[in-house]
């Protein structure tokens, strides 16, 4: 009866004209918007590779330089983007793709895709997420809403229940043809998505697995919506209430609670502006070491501090440079200085993110969004690992450089030039993010909210089997 | 095969049927005969069980309709005053998909025969339901009970709206039935079609009997007469 059942359904929906037209509508865009992303991808990975060269060739070519004016010179951290951003670009628009890394100061990321748009950008860009996040529950919606109301108002429900049907396994029939159609697109656009990620230059970082999670979390997501949606039309006595019932549930869990938690989150936990934020780390900073001055007070205890741990009376009598070892100790305090404030501000963020987690009891959407951002290693959280990476290079630059003055030079030497090969010494930046296991373990709440969802959604639809 | 032991039903304060005592034996058709509202509705709802009696108790081949609801409907059909199929899959797909619900399973050859027998052409067998008048609704609800193989065959109004032949035609099929064996009890309007085809034909009114006739043993005429005096009609 379960196959009876789903092949009728089937058969319904593939002679109904509206189900037949909104379906190509979304084969259509997923089509398209693959195709859009596709070619974005391999433009932005094509800059990535003549960057990171350029940049490298830059650093190399230097020729004989004194040390720290290299380190002012500065190079540049380049983010690859990730294969399955090609599906969930997540926040990578928003975020900048490169980071200038130069002495004594931490920088932004800079050139966010959103800053080189104009105000139409605003309106938000066509991409496969957004179809699997927004357009496929409406499709779910559209293709069950009537599922069990049309039996009850075409009078072939009374049929059914003459003939004695068994209520579970016609529910479970109806469910399997809900999902099927849901199945086939998202494995039609996932396995596409893979076989030409696979064939495009990735940089060795696309993997399978990855892709695989990401899909059986969005299955995942639709069986919560399919379950909602079926368990609504066999509660609603008419279509159309059934109807209006399903599109507020996919407004509020869609559209308004991950609004409502991103107000929520901003006002119990405030992010400072960029001016708060800078002030606060130039006032830091001022109460440290400063390399440059050699008359603060904090660098005439540093000078003392050296001379006694090294047993002589001048700094001319030490075996290093004390002008590049103080302009190191200095490099370290402001290291701290930037480690400490944004250690707040992923404090902040997390709490943020632990608001949104909550939030997500009412929204099957925010876990998997979540997940889905998080897996395409396009979240803040990949972002954020991106940025501290780049901080500890730049940190390891400053110091590869100082020691270079410090060992070469005497105090009071000015002039000094590193050779033109030394350069080449320096270790090039290289960001790998985090694992899909380190990910899943980081997401375990996410996971575990979205698996709380389908058992719940599932109770809500199965234990009305004796209500039809 | 179809009995009732002082059925009754009531909503509120309604009486809708009052200790209703009738027997319906293979073979056999009964016509219950009243205005709306006289309980034929709640006989047949409460024989299908989609109703629990307030007492008594209603029987299908021996057997209580509430306590034994899925056994009981293995040996019923029904076919309500506007049979509604699906009306996007063809006659043959309908009949498959509500004969795989009896756990029956047909092969094609098997469906069209049920159909032919039922009086539905063999050119409209793979024509949408959609495109089917009423008459050709119910021949393919006739054909759902004669894949089921029922015992019992509830009937609700089935020849209302159906033009003379159409109707004729429904008559015909029933006596058909009726020789295989089949116990049917039809709630109906048409006094015409409940004579011609009935072998008891019963009349209610306010939820009760009030009178039982066998259907050779009064005519036509007497029987309007009779019926018109049980509703208090002055003809």
């Amino acid at each position: 009866m379960i196959t009876k059942t789903f092949i009728k359904e089937i058969k319904e929906m593939v002679r109904d004209g509206r189900v037949k037209l909104s379906f190509l509508i979304v084969i259509i865009l997923l089509g398209v918007t693959l195709w859009i992303r596709i070619g974005h991808y391999q433009n932005i990975n094509e800059q990535y590779k003549n960057a990171t060269i350029t940049e490298r060739e830059v650093w190399n070519g230097q020729g004989e330089k004194n040390p720290h004016s290299a380190a002012h010179f500065g190079t540049y951290a380049f983010k690859p983007k990730y294969p399955l951003s090609l599906i969930d670009q997540g926040v990578d628009k928003y975020v900048g793709i490169s980071i200038f890394l130069e002495a004594h100061k931490r920088n932004e990321s800079q050139f966010s895709a959103a800053a080189d748009q104009t105000g139409l950008g605003r309106f938000g860009d066509l991409s496969p997420d957004f179809i699997l996040l927004f357009i496929i529950p409406l499709l779910i919606i559209l293709l069950g809403f009537n599922s069990f109301t049309k039996e009850r108002e075409m009078g072939t429900l009374k049929l059914l229940k003459s003939l004695g049907i068994n209520n579970w396994k016609w529910m479970i029939g109806k469910w399997i043809s809900l999902f099927f159609p849901i199945f086939i697109i998202s494995s039609v656009l996932f396995l596409t998505s893979g076989i030409l990620l696979f064939n495009l230059n990735d940089f060795g970082i696309f993997n399978w697995s990855s892709l695989l999670w990401l899909f059986l979390i969005y299955i995942c997501y639709y069986i919560v919506f399919i379950n909602i949606v079926l368990f609504v039309s066999i509660k609603a006595k008419k279509s159309g209430i059934s109807l209006v019932i399903l599109l507020s549930i996919w407004i509020i869990s869609c559209l308004a609670a991950p609004k409502a938690a991103s107000n929520i989150a901003e006002s119990k936990y405030h992010y400072p502006t960029k001016q708060e934020f800078n002030t606060m780390i130039m006032k830091d900073k001022r109460n440290g070491l400063d390399g440059h001055n050699p008359w603060s007070k904090q660098a005439i205890l540093l000078e003392k501090k050296v001379l006694k741990e090294y047993g002589v009376d001048s700094l001319n009598q030490l075996p290093f440079n004390f002008t590049a070892y103080r302009t190191q100790i200095g490099e370290e305090h402001e290291a701290e200085v930037y480690f400490k404030h944004y250690k707040y501000l992923r404090e902040q963020y997390n709490q943020q993110t632990n608001i949104y987690k909550s939030l997500a009891i009412i929204s099957p959407y925010l876990p998997t969004r979540f997940l889905s951002m998080a897996i395409s290693n396009t979240d803040y959280a990949t972002h954020w690992d991106f940025s501290d990476s780049a901080e500890n290079y730049r940190i390891k630059t400053q110091k590869f450089l100082n020691d270079n003055t410090a060992q070469n030079t005497k105090f009071g030497e000015r002039g000094y030039k590193a050779k033109a090969d030394f350069w080449k010494k320096l270790p090039a930046f290289n960001y790998n993010p985090p694992k899909l296991n380190n990910i899943l373990i980081q997401n375990k709440s996410n996971l575990i909210i979205l698996g709380a969802w389908i058992i719940f959604s599932f109770g809500l639809f199965l234990f009305n089997s004796k209500k039809i | 095969m179809i009995t009732t032991n002082n059925l009754t039903k009531i909503y509120g304060e309604q009486k809708a049927l009052d200790q209703l005592n009738l027997r319906v034996n293979q073979g056999e058709i009964y016509c219950l005969l009243g205005a709306n509202g006289a309980g034929k509705t709640t006989t047949i709802n409460l024989l299908l069980g989609f109703i629990k009696p307030t007492s008594g108790i209603a029987l299908i081949d021996n057997m209580s309709v509430h306590q034994n609801s899925q056994e009981t409907k293995k040996k019923l059909a029904y076919i309500p005053e506007n049979l509604m199929l699906y009306s996007s899959l063809t006659a043959i797909e309908n009949l498959d998909y509500f004969s795989g619900i009896s756990k029956k399973e047909f092969s094609k050859s098997e469906l069209e025969t049920f159909l032919i027998d039922a009086g539905l052409q063999k050119e409209v067998f793979n024509k949408r339901i959609s495109t089917f008048s009423k008459g050709m609704r119910q021949k393919v609800g006739i054909a759902i009970a004669l894949a089921k193989d029922a015992k019992a065959l509830l009937l609700d109004e089935p020849t209302s709206g159906l033009d003379p032949k159409a109707s004729n035609e429904f008559g015909l099929l029933l006596q058909k039935l009726c020789k295989k064996g089949v116990a049917t009890l039809m709630a109906t309007h048409d006094l015409f079609r409940a004579k011609e085809v009935a072998t008891s034909i019963g009349i209610m009114k306010d939820g009760k009997l009030k009178e039982q006739f066998k259907g050779d043993k009064i005519s036509l005429s007497k029987l309007e007469k009779v019926y018109l005096n049980t509703m208090d009609y002055k003809s």
